[in-house]
């Protein structure tokens, strides 16, 4: 290490610590009572430290309003979701990556070809066809539309190509079926490349904005994303700064938290989402 | 594990291929590539999401009339002046692709991208209504322009920023993995999130930045209702937003340049920032280009920023495509039209996401 690294390590602190700013207004601003921001929102230091301090923000998060409902929501259209393009990846991805089978070029070039449909292309569409079946407001109408994109199935189709192929051989051999060969062998052997796909799924799911927009009209099936739209357009007037600033920390907890506890899985997820789909 | 003596029971391989694709399949077809085949068929049709949805038969095929009443107009006439510099920079894209190629320091595939979009550079500004003439949408356009403004104007702020952090940041110490991590945070907030912060960062009154602003003798700047200002407020918080994916992708990079060619250029006394430009960026050309048709596909779907920050204010500055589509969508109830609109956008990002395919493609050959 030498006397570079050190004056390196200095001159990038100054914009790290810049980029954390806004993060943590919003934390601070969320421990200081509202009647204060009402007046003012740089009491210390420019509103960067919580003096005067409170935690009634959260308390009043949890006692009423629709917040742990809205959060509740959010866990289960994000883990439906998850499951939901776990289960339809992995056996897709492994069928196209090994099994051999008529129309196999033209499912592929099929698949390939919905990478390049963005949501927004789709969203009047899948509207109309939900708001004909009734669905809408419902957690299968926010999980649904995304188990439809084929980047799941491609991340998986990559990972079992890259296995080899003798471990099957040697089971076919001894006359395991081929459903078999994908439960008991292929799924534990896929184990990391379920982790990413679940991780980019679930941050995809809990960060998603237009669809639950469109598709969920009742305050009550509302995502926490969605949620929090919906009160920041009038947040200093009828809910007070301190609180609309709780639910922001809070709608960020999870996601904050898998990517600290995950984050080289989160960065592989992100860049596969990123490149791929 | 079962371990059958004989030949496996069960089934077939198409068999078991047939039951293993059906969920996936079943799914794709019916939220995916239905939907997809029905915005095309609604965006044929005068279809008014309200009289619809009471009467099923209220439609009416019109053909590509929603096309033409969103892209077309009366009297709209072609002139190699009528925007000079979008036109001239047009004409400089398809020169550089041109010679780029020719001189063997542009791929294919990056020729290619620049030509076409040098074409339509010097192309599209070139049409305009002529004497009593108007567009028969007046807003589709600017919105265009806008949302191009957007990506013209978040691109290369992502990407330079991300770039030089990436370069400052490759390295296996603590601390910089620590650096990493903070740069890479704010990316995994939601749209929502991330404009509730930045909404009250440039608030007039309650902001940060106006109290810092103060602090040091300044005026409070009035950022997302300034009509020069709301774009610029919203690039920001973009780039602060999603710097992190860029960067990652650069860190990648750079950790596949052989690590012998630093050593060599450091015998020649070519470190720090010199290192950077003579070995660094030549070989990362390859994936500065996968960053920016990436971030360009990416940031042609803006929708969140514009919705929540300034509702694509003031006096329509900051509308985008996509917030566009889905007003004519769900506050006009124009279906048909917001549906032609949407395929407009289908197609713009499928040849942008032809582009980065062709280059995925080219990077898996080397």
């Amino acid at each position: 290490m030498n006397r570079g690294y050190y004056w390196l390590i200095t001159a990038l602190s100054i914009p790290a610590f810049l980029w954390l700013i806004p993060t943590l207004w919003m934390i601070s601003l969320s421990f200081q009572p509202n009647e204060v921001l009402a007046r003012t929102t740089s009491t210390t230091a420019f509103g960067l430290v919580p003096i005067p301090f409170t935690a009634e923000n959260y308390a009043a998060l949890f006692s009423f309003g629709q917040t742990p409902m809205w959060f509740l929501n959010s866990a289960i259209v994000a883990l439906g979701m998850t499951l939901g393009v776990l289960a339809v990846s992995t056996t897709a991805g492994y069928a196209l990556a090994r099994l051999e089978f008529p129309f196999k070029r033209a499912i592929l070039v099929l698949c390939l070809v919905g990478l390049m449909v963005p949501e927004q292309a789709v969203f009047i569409p899948l509207y109309t066809m939900f708001a004909d079946l009734g669905w809408h407001n419902s957690y299968h109408a926010l999980i649904l539309p995304r188990m439809a994109v084929p980047i799941g199935v491609f991340l998986m189709m990559q990972f079992f190509k890259s296995i080899p192929k003798d471990i099957e051989e040697a089971a076919r051999i001894d006359g395991v079926g081929w459903l078999q060969i994908f439960w008991h062998i292929m799924l534990p052997l896929a184990r990391p490349a379920m982790m990413t796909l679940a991780i980019l799924t679930f941050l995809y799911a809990w960060n998603d904005y237009l669809w639950p927009l469109v598709s969920a009209r009742e305050p009550e099936r509302f995502t926490i994303t969605l949620g929090l739209a919906s009160i920041q357009s009038n947040f200093a007037q009828s809910e007070g700064l301190g609180r609309v600033m709780a639910s922001g920390v809070i709608a960020s907890l999870p996601v904050v938290i898998l990517f600290l506890m995950f984050q080289r899985h989160v960065v592989r997820a992100m860049t596969a989402g990123g490149t791929k789909g | 594990m079962a371990k059958g003596r004989h030949r496996a029971r069960g089934l077939t391989e198409g068999q078991a291929a047939a039951v293993l694709l059906l969920p996936f399949l079943a799914v794709y077809a019916a939220f995916l590539v239905y939907p997809f085949l029905n915005g095309v068929w609604i965006s044929l049709h005068d279809w008014n999401l309200l009289a619809v949805a009471f009467n099923p038969d209220a439609r009416e095929f019109i053909g590509a009339e929603n096309y033409i009443r969103t892209l077309w107009g009366r009297n709209i006439e072609w002139g190699l002046f009528a925007s000079p510099v979008m036109q001239t920079g047009g004409v400089l894209g398809i020169g550089l692709a041109f010679f780029g190629y020719r001189s063997g320091r542009l791929t294919r595939a990056t020729a290619l991208a620049l030509g076409i979009a040098g074409a339509l550079f010097f192309l599209m500004p070139g049409f305009h209504p002529g004497e009593g003439g108007r567009w028969y949408d007046r807003r589709f356009w600017p919105t265009v322009g806008n949302t191009i403004t957007f990506v013209a104007l978040a691109v290369p702020g992502v990407t330079l920023t991300a770039l030089i952090l990436a370069a400052a940041l490759d390295g296996e110490t603590r601390a910089k993995a620590v650096l990493r991590t903070v740069f890479f945070l704010s990316q995994v907030l939601s749209v929502t999130v991330v404009t509730l912060i930045w909404q009250i960062m440039f608030s007039p009154r309650q902001g940060l930045i106006a109290n810092v602003a103060q602090a040091l003798g300044g005026s409070p700047i009035v950022w997302l209702t300034d009509q020069q200002l709301a774009m610029a407020a919203i690039v920001i918080t973009t780039i602060w937003w999603s710097l992190g994916i860029a960067m990652i992708l650069f860190l990648a990079g750079i950790q596949d340049i052989s690590k012998d060619i630093y050593e060599a250029a450091a015998i020649d006394n070519a470190r720090g920032i010199r290192a950077f430009w003579y070995i660094t960026l030549p070989n990362l050309k390859r994936t500065i280009t996968l960053v920016v048709v990436l971030q360009i596909i990416l940031h042609f779907q803006v929708f969140g920023q514009a919705h929540l920050m300034t509702q694509g204010g003031p006096n329509d500055s900051t509308q985008v495509l996509v917030r566009y589509i889905y007003q004519t969508a769900f506050r006009d109830s124009e279906l048909g039209k917001a549906s032609a609109m949407a395929v407009v956008l289908f197609l713009i990002m499928g040849a942008f996401s032809l582009v980065q395919f062709i280059l995925g493609r080219e990077g898996d050959e080397r």
